[in-house]
């Protein structure tokens, strides 16, 4: 595909949209650059819903770190506890029952299938097609059941704890049935529905040739996840990690970098996400669900990485004397892909634009804080709202 | 006929529409929910009973430039709605020649206005108003002109008039070729002449639909229908997820329930002109047997339209110039057609 020219720029107004807006999912703001409807540069706008999630974080026992975390976002939910829990394990050397760790993908890669299914059907509704869009709801029902049975809750499982899994996410004989049944009938229907998607010529013809985003660029503006392996970015934090070494399975590499390929994308990993769950049932390993061999002492400042459903999830903590939370940093995938497919979106129309930025499969409330640095001084503030911001320094600069 | 007769039929055709309006948009609503294995409101709820909610809803005064225009605009709406269909009526055909294909493509013309009218002048509080944001930040290309997408909406809506609605008014005017004459009455006695007998059911003996051009040209129309109602895939005008309503955005409590019956009762008339045009069976209250065939007869163009929109994106100018021009072709050569057999 040929790249189109992002460098020449002609302004003839601005079209604003947001944050209050029925639209957008989540409150934030897009400042359009437009000439005749054609994009010219783009401005996404956060901080409308900062929560102050690290600051809640700070000084509380390390225990509690995985019930906070888990609730910055209720779509990867899962992903946040996991890799919260994860940095105390690297930081204090706990080992983890191999039965496990095993759940641990099982839970992280159901999620990633319910997540990447709020994606399409979202895109779907972005693009005005309702039927596929609902019919995306409602195939994420069977996925949503699962997780249901393995931690007795759908949006937030709880499945991880320091030192393994809850022992009630246990998975029997009979659970592991119900599992297979479920994943072969959603993977059934789910094949039917991307064929569907991609033989309709309406939808291709949206989706198609708009949000190009060059793996140039992607590398340049931080893509990360699906939006980068789009734009074949060849990385997956799945490959450096430990707990999924012994499944084989295909990371989904595409080079076609439009919104096109991270529908695509995101639905060809789903096949990949059952084809891990499958072999994880069927090797599930025998032994203990959880180590509690451990005490909380002092820890040095650990960090930890994981594949996030939207990409690459960072969280970084130390551990006092007492084992209290000092520190805690939360670097989520949105903050980064957002800024690429601001710029993916130059050159589409503005109703194509909106697609585009959908198409980073944007979870903004999961990463939104204001940090202002003194070009002079070089020194860094966190605040926790533009209005905190506007109150120190006014409304002018 | 007695002009006290004559107002008394458009008065009971204007009930008839508003009636057939509501009953209409529950149709669809539920059509269109069954596609996507909803059980979907009651047929009566979207069209009646919400009307009904608004007219009760507190009135909140829009933060439109023209405040009093804009409301007044939606009224104008359905008046004009209506005339469109009372020059389709038998009583009105010898009446300074509205009852024509000037009478038809005028009105339906100024409907078409009015969406730009309402877009320039509405002004939502979810766009511009938001702006000292954007200064407190530093943001990107400060001091360009800032424009609320119900602007944008209007914009939009003069392309749909500039190119976008071509392919009906072709559509139209070929039962009008086939007459050869402007008028309503004489595309009616060239497809149903025994209308003009006493017959209580005078039935079409040759429909335009059942022509080669008058069936290419029923193809166009139903197109040119959605485009005109604003329905997916041609609702670019007020396509949800970029500048959402677009110009009705701002119509709230009573003006919505305004709102809702202009576009409502104009799927009915539109249909109800498909009908008379392309079917030879006119409104007539005054022969129960052909008013009911005549209702009977203006459901199946919602119901398409219904399943369009549910298996349909919205399209954006990329490709409805393209669909536009496809269109027009078609039309055209059922129009070039008509007027050569």
């Amino acid at each position: 595909m040929q790249a189109p020219n992002k460098n020449q720029q002609v302004v003839e107004k601005e079209l604003p949209i947001g944050p209050v807006h029925p639209a957008l999912l989540e409150p934030f703001r897009i400042r359009f650059f437009v000439n005749d409807e054609i994009v010219e540069d783009c401005e996404v706008v956060l901080g409308t819903i900062h929560r102050g999630v690290e600051r809640i974080l700070e000084g509380q026992p390390v225990e509690r770190a995985l019930l906070i975390t888990e609730r910055v976002c209720g779509i990867c939910s899962n992903s946040h506890a996991w890799n919260s829990v994860r940095v105390v394990e690297r930081g204090l050397n706990i080992e983890i029952p191999p039965r496990a760790m095993y759940i641990r993908v099982i839970a992280q890669e159901v999620q990633r299938i319910a997540s990447h299914l709020i994606f399409l059907g979202h895109a779907m509704e972005v693009i005005g097609h309702e039927t596929f869009a609902m019919r995306a709801f409602l195939l994420r029902e069977s996925f949503m059941d699962i997780l249901y049975y393995i931690g007795g809750n759908r949006v937030h499982p709880s499945v991880p704890v320091i030192g393994g899994v809850r022992p009630r996410c246990e998975i029997t004989e009979g659970l592991k049935k119900l599992i297979l049944e479920l994943l072969d009938r959603g993977e059934k229907m789910f094949k039917a529905y991307v064929e569907r998607v991609l033989a309709d010529p309406l939808v291709m013809s949206r989706v198609t040739g708009t949000g190009y985003l060059s793996k140039e660029d992607a590398i340049r503006l931080h893509a990360v996840g699906p939006t980068a392996r789009a734009s074949n970015v060849r990385f997956d934090w799945r490959m450096e990690m430990d707990e999924y070494k012994p499944f084989t399975f295909d990371y989904i590499f595409l080079e076609d970098g439009d919104n096109k390929a991270r529908v695509v994308a995101r639905a060809l990993e789903i096949f990949e996400c059952i084809k891990i769950v499958r072999q994880a049932l069927k090797d599930l390993p025998e032994g203990p669900l959880v180590n509690r061999n451990w005490v909380p002492k002092r820890m040095k400042f650990t960090d930890s990485y994981n594949e996030a459903p939207r990409g690459e999830l960072y969280h970084s903590y130390a551990l006092d004397d007492y084992g209290r939370l000092r520190h805690y940093k939360i670097r989520t995938p949105t903050i980064t892909s957002l800024h690429a497919v601001e710029y993916a979106a130059i050159g589409d129309h503005v109703t194509d634009a909106v697609l585009t930025i959908a198409s980073a499969d944007p979870c903004l409330s999961c990463c939104q804080r204001v940090e202002v640095v003194d070009v002079k001084s070089k020194k860094c503030k966190m605040f926790s709202s533009p209005i905190e911001v506007v109150k120190k320094y006014g409304w002018k600069r | 006929m007695s002009v006290l007769f004559s107002r008394g039929i458009c008065v009971i055709s204007a009930s008839i529409a508003l009636l057939m309006g509501s009953v209409i948009a529950g149709m669809e609503r539920k059509v269109q929910a069954r596609i996507q294995q909803r059980i979907g409101p009651p047929i009566l709820t979207p069209g009646f009973w919400s009307w009904l909610k608004f007219y009760y809803k507190k009135k909140v005064r829009p933060l439109a430039t023209a405040p009093s225009f804009y409301i007044w605009t939606v009224v104008l709406g359905i008046f004009v709605v209506l005339l469109l269909l009372i020059v389709t009526l038998p009583p009105v055909w010898g009446f300074l020649g509205l009852a024509s294909i000037l009478g038809v493509v005028g009105f339906l013309k100024l409907e078409e206005l009015l969406y730009v009218l309402m877009g320039s002048v509405s002004q939502s509080i979810m766009s511009v108003p938001l702006f000292p944001w954007d200064i407190v930040r530093g943001g990107k290309v400060l001091g360009t002109r800032r424009e609320f997408f119900e602007q944008q909406s209007a914009l939009r809506a003069l392309k749909m008039i500039g190119l976008g609605s071509i392919p009906l008014y072709v559509a139209i005017a070929v039962p009008f070729a086939m007459a050869k004459s402007p008028y309503i009455s004489d595309v009616i006695r060239l497809q149903n002449p025994a209308f003009f007998t006493e017959s209580i059911f005078p039935l079409p003996s040759s429909p335009a639909f059942f022509t080669v051009y008058g069936f290419f040209a029923s193809i166009v129309f139903f197109i040119g229908y959605v485009i005109l109602l604003n329905d997916k895939p041609f609702n670019i005008i007020k396509p949800k997820i970029d500048i959402m309503e677009g110009g009705t955005l701002e119509y709230g409590a009573i003006y919505r329930a305004y709102m809702y019956i202009f576009s409502q009762v104009m799927a009915f008339v539109l249909s109800s002109v498909y009908v008379t045009l392309f079917l030879g069976i006119p409104l007539d209250v005054t022969r129960p047997a052909l008013l009911a065939l005549h209702l009977v007869l203006t459901l199946p163009l919602p119901i398409f339209k219904a399943v369009l929109a549910a298996f349909s994106p919205v399209l954006t100018f990329r490709q409805i110039y393209s669909a536009s021009a496809g269109l027009t072709a078609i039309g055209a050569f059922a129009l070039i057609a008509s007027l050569i057999i």
